[in-house]
């Protein structure tokens, strides 16, 4: 099921579980299945005599429960149990050790993972344990925001973050993109000042895969964080980075976003050389992307330095990612022209009110 | 408007209304257990069908009484001596076990405490469902909400503890202009920690740093817009930019990051943030339409993220927001910011109008 909060950061649909069709009735209860418990091994907790002095508490939606979820009889068991521990907020081994089948059944129950937390301290549980524990379930289940909530509580309690660069990257093994893994990953990088390799990692994983957003999302932060971009040294390498990767792969949003971004509030137009490299590229090595860079930086000139000539290029680009480069975002472009013309065009120059986007063009809008 | 030829173009890929009606029919009654891990957010999950018909004007095929009553269950109200009031707001479910109870006190017990987004999608359904609220008790919903708020002005989802980010100053700020009041949230330090999660490439992450991504722009801008602060708080060149960095996430349908597919959700995620900048209007809403077309499930109703994917709640609701932006016919609007119809957002601002005008008698 794909909820609590946004599609890719939790659960994904297809990890499902396929309902159970190996339920037995025998003797008027329901039997665990035959295929995970051959030998009937199984009993209910309201069938073990340790836990008889412990009242089970039921689930209570009332008369017209709404979205209500039709457990079976062993889920409904052990949440009964979980339950009844919570009311009187037992602090014991048994109820450390129902949390764990509690998790196993629904780990995202943050509840579950809290009492489970005041447990660990209250019981004062091995911690090293509960790291090899806690790992083992976020590889089972990644996209879980409980887990890495409940392991970074865990590596803060131990204060000790020795396995989680090594950890993380085996998650990013697997989904290189996940959203949690990288959060995990920047949080343990700032809070220990594990700056050190993190470069180094990064350009591996670009070697990987140069149109990760992720890991350039990575390399801003790491940079940002330690030599930044104001020395000219720096910036100019990250520039010539960029442009190399673009050389390799060139429809690709992630460089040229990243580009962007470390020289939009240091003047685009005004780094030595950039615009005649791009406009180099432009005729081998084109995309959306760069043209858009292309109009970025006309208008940063335009700022500085309002000639009719760059106006004119600006608009020739935005025409050609309209009709040709970048249709599906016609509109988008052709708003964007009007907007260079409105602000840098011989109107603006008369001292006029400058209208700011004109009349959307007929078609296309709002079907009914 | 579109010729009649471009309507007829348009319509070749039907949508299929009544499927969608019965599938969140379906998600109000029972969910087999394969749905366990819903189990703490059921009441988001009654926002997305309650919202759906609400867009599909369908809420006639529910009883809308029994539903506000299971809602009213779900809050945690003060105890006798008002000693949890930090806590208090909805629970997503029964699964602490609190005996059923649409009326306080509130109940003593160690772990029960409101959510975050279990109270945002409390208040919206009772919204829909045509409830007047009256029986939410906004001064302890207001104060569980400040509790939650930490000194980076992010917020927490419960007061024991949780992960910090966007998306519950997003849920925070609907709370708070649901009941016409702020006092639950230092709005200043909300909004440092909104643009402190802006990135380089103008996009928003979930946190500082972190990478830019469609849900977490939506709930920055979103968030701003319902504060009234979104030009004090962005300059026209971040806007700017903020809208070519939206703009860009539409392929076919939307994806939510740069070279990440596309998901029927960013529909709506990135096109309602586009419409709150006022530049929706430029995107391709052929494009956009077919690709959410092709991700409805015909045989069960629903959307899914993907085509040939099971459909569930979330890319339902969203896969029919995202048609209301682009003007389906027979789809109510969407308030773009709020997330509900706007027929329920007038609902809601009838009746702000008459808590001002009866201002002095308070719950």
């Amino acid at each position: 099921a794909t909820m609590s909060g946004l599609e890719e950061t939790s659960n994904e649909s297809s990890e499902l579980k396929e309902d159970n069709d190996f339920d037995v009735e025998v003797e008027g209860h329901v039997e665990v299945d035959y295929a995970s418990d051959p030998f009937r091994l199984y009993m209910f907790y309201r069938d073990r005599k340790e836990w008889a002095d412990l009242e089970p508490v039921p689930q209570d939606d009332g008369p017209n429960p709404v979205v209500k979820i039709a457990y079976s009889e062993k889920f409904s068991d052990v949440y009964d149990y979980f339950r009844a521990l919570l009311k009187k907020d037992e602090r014991s081994d048994r109820a450390f050790a129902l949390t764990a089948e509690a998790i196993e059944l629904n780990a995202a129950n943050y509840t579950v993972w809290h009492y489970r937390r005041v447990l660990l301290q209250a019981l004062q549980k091995d911690l090293r344990e509960e790291m090899r524990y806690i790992t083992d379930i976020i590889e089972e289940q990644p996209k879980n925001y409980q887990v890495w909530h409940h392991r970074r509580m865990v590596v803060e309690w131990l204060n000790d973050p020795s396995e989680e660069l090594e950890f993380i990257a085996d998650i990013l093994s697997q989904d290189a993109k996940n959203y949690h893994a990288w959060q995990h990953r920047q949080w343990v990088i700032q809070e220990y000042k594990l700056w050190d390799n993190e470069l180094e990692f990064v350009e591996k994983l670009l070697e990987e895969d140069v149109r990760n957003n992720s890991v350039w999302n990575q390399r801003h932060f790491v940079i940002s964080h330690t030599t930044g971009y104001s020395s000219p040294a720096i910036l100019d390498r990250e520039v010539q980075y960029c442009l190399n990767q673009i050389r390799k792969a060139p429809h690709n949003e992630s460089a040229w976003n990243y580009l962007k971004g470390i020289l939009q509030d240091r003047g685009m137009s005004s780094h030595p050389g950039l615009l005649e490299q791009v406009l180099e590229l432009k005729e081998t090595h084109c995309s959306p992307y760069l043209l858009a860079f292309l109009v970025d930086c006309y208008e940063d000139a335009l700022e500085n330095n309002n000639q009719k000539e760059t106006l004119n290029r600006a608009l020739e680009v935005c025409e050609y990612l309209a009709q040709e480069k970048d249709t599906i975002r016609k509109e988008y472009w052709l708003f964007l022209q009007r907007s260079l013309e409105s602000r840098f065009g011989p109107s603006a120059a008369s001292g006029e009110p400058l209208a700011d986007g004109t009349e959307p063009p007929a078609g296309q809008q709002e079907l009914s | 408007m579109l010729s009649p030829l471009q309507l007829e173009e348009f319509e070749q890929i039907d949508f299929l209304r009544d499927r969608h009606v019965r599938f969140f029919q379906r998600t109000l009654q029972v969910l087999p257990e394969r749905y366990a891990s819903l189990e703490t957010t059921r009441l988001t999950v009654m926002f997305f069908a309650v919202s759906g018909l609400d867009v599909l004007d369908a809420l006639d095929v529910i009883d809308r009484n029994n539903m506000i009553e299971w809602i009213y269950s779900l809050q945690v109200l003060p105890t006798e001596d008002q000693s949890n009031l930090s806590r208090c707001g909805f629970r997503g479910s029964s699964h602490i076990g609190i005996p059923y109870s649409v009326k306080g006190p509130g109940v003593l017990h160690p772990y029960d405490s409101g959510h975050v987004a279990m109270t945002y999608t409390g208040l919206t359904s009772l919204l829909i469902l045509g409830d007047d609220l009256s029986r939410v008790n906004k001064q302890a919903c207001l104060a569980g909400l400040k509790a939650l708020q930490l000194e980076d002005g992010s917020f927490c989802a419960v007061p024991e503890g949780s992960e910090n980010d966007i998306r519950f100053i997003y849920c925070a700020a609907c709370i708070c202009y649901m009941l016409d009041d702020w006092s639950g949230m230092d709005i200043q330090k909300a909004i440092e920690y909104i643009r402190g999660s802006m990135s380089y490439d103008n996009g928003f992450g979930q946190g500082a740093g972190l990478e830019s991504h469609g849900g977490w722009t939506f709930c920055a801008i979103a968030s701003l817009c319902l504060m009234g602060r979104l030009e004090e708080a962005l300059s026209q060149r971040e806007l700017d930019r903020i809208r070519r960095w939206c703009i860009m996430r539409q392929q076919s349908g939307f994806h939510g990051r740069p070279n990440k597919p596309v998901d029927t959700c960013y529909s709506f995620w990135v096109g309602a943030t586009l419409e709150l900048l006022d530049v929706f209007q430029y995107t391709n809403y052929e494009k956009n339409r077919n690709y959410i077309l092709s991700t409805q499930d015909r045989l069960v109703g629903g959307f899914a993220k993907w085509p040939d994917s099971h459909p569930d709640p979330l890319h339902a609701y969203l896969g029919l927001c995202g048609l209301s932006l682009i003007g389906e016919p027979n789809l109510r609007k969407v308030h773009p910011a709020l997330n509900i119809t706007q027929r329920a957002f007038q609902h809601l601002q009838q009746l702000q109008q008459t808590w001002r005008d009866n201002a002095g008698t308070c719950t």
